[in-house]
């Protein structure tokens, strides 16, 4: 009987080797595809008994971190703290257990969490010592500026973007509504989604990044665009000039286009640029005509996704060639930033930066690096050319007409303090129908210093209330732009001066609610 | 009282140190456990590790007094099996503590019972025909009107009183103490195979059809309760203790063809089974419905990854029945692969000491129930863990020594008794402990000896 007890135990043997391949096909091979099963939520709530790493301004302002949790009793051991408030809410965004997360919470939850294999090889040798492998993410933004330019837009709805033209690097970034992000992750269900349900019925979408998730009607900053275009294509130079008219009757309809305000406007190329004519621009777009009008915004990047290091951007739009074919007049009116166009902040400070660069447009990007649990650099983000719409030609010539906008155009209000030079366009988008009351957005987009840019600037303000749809964008949004350029030189030449003081001392603002 | 012997006392001493480990092992877990929960030290943790070392140094104690010559290592892996098993259940569910705490009093008390009572396992050998009218007595009592009661679709369960318990576990080692006597007795008279059936050698229908008919008469119950595991364990159990005993390949066959059969006719006639096979194929289109236990169990299993969670950090209680046929999947995300890896060798180890008892025991009675009894423990074992990870499809059945449930814990504990005893006994005729005595047969031969001196004091007398 003992050989078949054997050949039993042999049996029972092959057995259990079967359970052991499956363990190990369940719980190593397979356990990357189980564990981001969607339906697999084990993952999220070890990720809040985890410490999940800081996301850092680029001036050393603390933005996001994991508290501990003192009461043994809660469920989740980690409470996530946002000391900026709704200052950088859009920026970081937040990171919740029931509504998942979004902005660089999303984009670099891995990195935060510690979980890129980059980082699970170079915690390997501790495998089982369960040290803290969250990295940090450190961004281009500083937290400084990010202030300054909330307290110019001063509670008015509307979005600012400001760039380093040469690299893309994302300065500042800031939209109002906006919303304390502090409010979102507390642990208790009901409340959050109470407050989910309150932000996402507040007009506005405070929980939109607006600056690179919504798209708005640009109005004359168009004029960019369109000039940079009819430029490239040969349909304008510097010395074509166009007569004084009120009107102009687009082909394909008998109703006329009119210059702001009904006024009469014409010059010089550089005189109907500066005093912001529509006519002229309306007539270029429709000596372009649709296919080299629409193929001339697609080299602007326009109908494509804002290549940001964000998710969920969005694309500005201009439209296509079959709508304008038979549709002239609407190609008329785009050609000055009105009709189908839809800009995106974030995008318009990408067109002045474009400019700025020599006729580069550099993907934007919010995230400077991002740093293993030591310190030691993860990934250096590069710069990286998206489009180059123009010339270095034709970059120069729209330089000199937008230092014209300032110096003696609709954009005097930034013309900057120490004798700085600056270029803008400023626009007016008229949103209203004729005979319905006015309502604009204002706009200014812009850069300096005009001879060697190291800022690129978009300040939009939603025409959402009386005040603002009774300005214009030179007068709205240019002292807003001014304020913060002027900022961004003076710290320049105190930095220049005096050593930088510790930026993570800077107090706290208190959140404003949205 | 009994002959001095160094191998017996170095045996015994073995096993009191591996199971004072197996109890520190236990302690520390639960104190991980507690901490990882609610980061507290347990205030129990004392008194609690008292209790178990206590418990555990009297199950050795009462070994060395009444079984020395045995293996030493089966008690210290019930013991481990049985701690790591009492931990995730307290973790998993503080009120079921209680209950376990005392079905573990009960069920070392019922192994020291079982090795007093059963002092040689003779007297177990001659009662073949009692074991399978107490088996399927056992089997039956849940179908009687009025205690019988179905949990979770089959009727398992028999309540008296304040007692529930299953006796479908302490029915199966009835049936084997039964076949492992019936076939001690005949194996030899089967495997002659002198039924002539035109070409064929058949075994004698006189010899084989009483075993046959008990062995199906007990299948059909269990499947008539719906209890699906024990009927695949108990027919798989049957089929290899007839080839161990008799030494027939073709009874192999045989069953292998049969199980084949019934499997077939199974699958056809339940759609309960049919389900299983569905679920156990692809669980994914049934999340919503009964593959919901499984892809959580998968889950739970991914989570704890190669060094598993942490005692008190994993969410096994996302798992239905967890604390019962699903607390392998708690033990593999908590402790991981490694923790799941060793509750798998503590299992093989079992099995390995229990088919080396069998092969050292000389009379066939005693191979044929060591066979049995170790069969019972690790196709159990292989049959709930590989339900759980899909190596096989699901049929409920408890983990030995590990899930929550007292007749389960009771009936583990007094097989662990059996095969100990059979240990002993081989160790006694292989001349490895002196032979002595049991306390039965001595005061037996006391009483026997007074006798014998009052019947000489009474010839004396009548002389005189």
């Amino acid at each position: 009987m003992n050989t078949r007890i054997r050949r039993l135990a042999v049996g029972l043997l092959v057995c259990y080797l079967a359970l052991f391949v499956q363990l190990n096909i369940l719980q190593v091979g397979r356990e990357e595809e189980l564990t981001s099963d969607p339906r697999n939520d084990r993952q999220t709530i070890r990720d809040f008994n985890r410490p999940r790493g800081p996301i850092i301004s680029a001036d050393g302002v603390v933005l996001a971190l994991s508290e501990p949790v003192d009461d043994p009793g809660a469920e989740l051991e980690y409470q996530r703290v946002y000391p900026k408030g709704s200052l950088f809410g859009n920026v970081t965004g937040y990171y919740t257990f029931a509504f998942g997360s979004t902005q660089v919470e999303k984009q670099h939850s891995d990195v935060l969490a510690g979980t890129t294999s980059q980082q699970q090889i170079k915690g390997l040798s501790d495998l089982f010592s369960g040290q803290d492998l969250s990295g940090s993410v450190v961004l281009n933004i500083r937290a400084d500026v990010q202030q300054v330019v909330a307290d110019a837009l001063g509670g008015r709805e509307g979005s600012v973007v400001v760039l380093e033209p040469s690299t893309g690097d994302v300065i500042a970034m800031y939209s109002f509504p906006t919303y304390d992000p502090n409010q979102v992750v507390v642990p208790d269900g009901q409340q959050a989604t109470d407050v989910f349900d309150f932000l996402n019925a507040y007009p506005g979408k405070p929980l939109l990044a607006n600056t690179y998730q919504e798209r708005y009607m640009p109005g004359s900053s168009f004029k960019v665009i369109t000039t940079g275009i009819a430029l490239e294509n040969g349909v304008t130079t510097l010395e074509r000039s166009w007569p004084s008219e009120k009107e102009w009757v687009p082909p394909q309809t008998t109703d006329p286009i009119q210059n702001y305000g009904g006024t009469s406007c014409g010059g010089t190329m550089v005189e109907v640029f500066f005093r912001s004519c529509n006519i002229p621009f309306a007539q270029m777009a429709v000596e372009l005509g649709p296919e080299r009008m629409v193929a001339g915004t697609r080299a602007w990047g326009i109908g494509e996704r804002l290549p940001i290091d964000m998710p969920g951007a969005v694309a500005s739009s201009f439209g296509e060639v079959e709508d304008f074919t038979d549709q002239l007049p609407l190609l008329a009116i785009g050609g000055f930033g009105q009709g189908n166009d839809v800009m995106v902040p974030m995008h318009m400070a990408m067109v002045a930066a474009t400019v700025a660069n020599g006729g580069k447009m550099m993907a934007p990007q919010v995230v400077d690096v991002t740093r293993f649990h030591d310190g030691s650099v993860l990934e250096r983000s590069e710069p990286q050319v998206w489009k180059t719409p123009i010339s270095p030609t034709t970059a120069a010539t729209l330089n000199s007409l937008m230092v014209g906008v300032v110096n003696q155009g609709t954009g005097r209000q930034m013309q900057l303090a120490g004798g700085i030079q600056a270029a803008a366009k400023t626009g007016t988008a008229q949103l209203n129908a004729t005979g319905e009351p006015q309502r604009s957005h204002a706009w200014i987009i812009g850069f300096a210093p005009a001879e060697a840019p190291r800022y690129a600037i978009a300040v939009m303000l939603k025409g959402t209330n009386d005040e603002i749809s009774a300005g214009t964008g030179g007068k709205l949004a240019g002292p807003i732009a001014k304020q913060i350029l002027d900022y961004l030189f003076a710290t320049e030449a105190t930095a220049a001066a005096a050593p930088p003081t510790d930026p993570a001392t800077v107090p706290p603002t208190p959140a404003a609610a949205p | 009282m009994s002959t001095p012997s160094p191998l017996a006392s170095a045996r015994r001493s073995t096993e009191l140190g591996l199971v004072v480990m197996a109890g520190a092992i236990t302690a520390a877990a639960y104190t991980v456990a507690s901490l990882g929960k609610n980061a507290e030290i347990p205030p129990i943790i004392l008194p609690f590790l008292g209790v178990t070392l206590g418990l555990l140094v009297l199950a050795s104690i009462a070994t060395r007094i009444l079984a020395r010559g045995a293996d030493p290592t089966l008690l210290p892996l019930a013991a481990l099996l049985h701690g790591i098993g009492y931990v995730m259940i307290t973790r998993l569910d503080d009120r079921l503590a209680g209950l376990q705490t005392t079905w573990t009093f009960i069920a070392i008390a019922a192994y020291i019972a079982v090795l007093f009572v059963v002092q040689r396992t003779t007297d177990l050998a001659h009662q073949t025909w009692t074991f399978f009218a107490i088996g399927a007595g056992l089997l039956l009592l849940p179908l009687v009107p009025g205690i019988g009661r179905s949990f979770g679709g089959a009727r398992i369960w028999v309540s008296i009183g304040p007692i529930n318990f299953q006796p479908g576990e302490f029915a199966k080692i009835c049936l084997a103490l039964f076949f492992a006597g019936y076939l001690a007795e005949r194996r030899e008279l089967i495997a002659a195979n002198t039924w002539k059936v035109g070409p064929f050698r058949l075994p004698e229908p006189r010899h084989l059809l009483p075993i046959a008919l008990a062995w199906a008469f007990s299948v059909v119950v269990m499947v008539g309760l719906k209890d699906l595991g024990a009927s695949l364990l108990f027919f798989t159990l049957f089929v290899v203790m007839l080839w161990v005993a008799t030494e027939r390949t073709s009874f192999l066959v045989i069953g292998t063809v049969l199980f084949a059969g019934a499997a077939y006719v199974a699958w056809r006639t339940f759609g309960n089974v049919q389900t299983r096979v569905a679920i156990w194929l692809d669980p994914w289109p049934q999340y919503e419905g009964r593959g919901y236990q499984i892809v959580q169990a998968m889950f739970a299993l991914s989570n704890g990854g190669i060094d598993g969670t942490g005692l008190g950090l994993g969410s096994p209680n996302k798992i239905p029945e967890v604390k019962n046929d699903f607390i392998f999947a708690a033990i593999g995300e908590e402790l991981g692969l490694m923790g799941a890896t060793a509750v798998l060798i503590a299992f093989m180890l079992i099995i390995g000491a229990g088919l080396r008892i069998a092969t050292r025991a000389e009379r066939p009675f005693e191979k044929i129930l060591a066979t049995g009894l170790t069969t019972i423990i690790g196709l159990q074992a292989f049959i709930i863990i590989g339900g759980v990870i899909r190596v096989v499809p699901l049929t409920g059945i408890t983990l030995p020594f590990v899930s929550y449930g007292g007749s389960s814990l009771l009936a583990n504990y007094i097989l662990l008794a059996l095969l100990m005893r059979i240990s002993d006994s081989s160790a006694r005729r292989l001349g490895e402990v002196p032979d002595d005595l049991t306390i039965g047969e001595r005061f037996e031969a006391r009483t026997a000896a007074r006798r014998e001196r009052r019947d000489a004091k009474r010839a004396r007398k009548a002389v005189g």
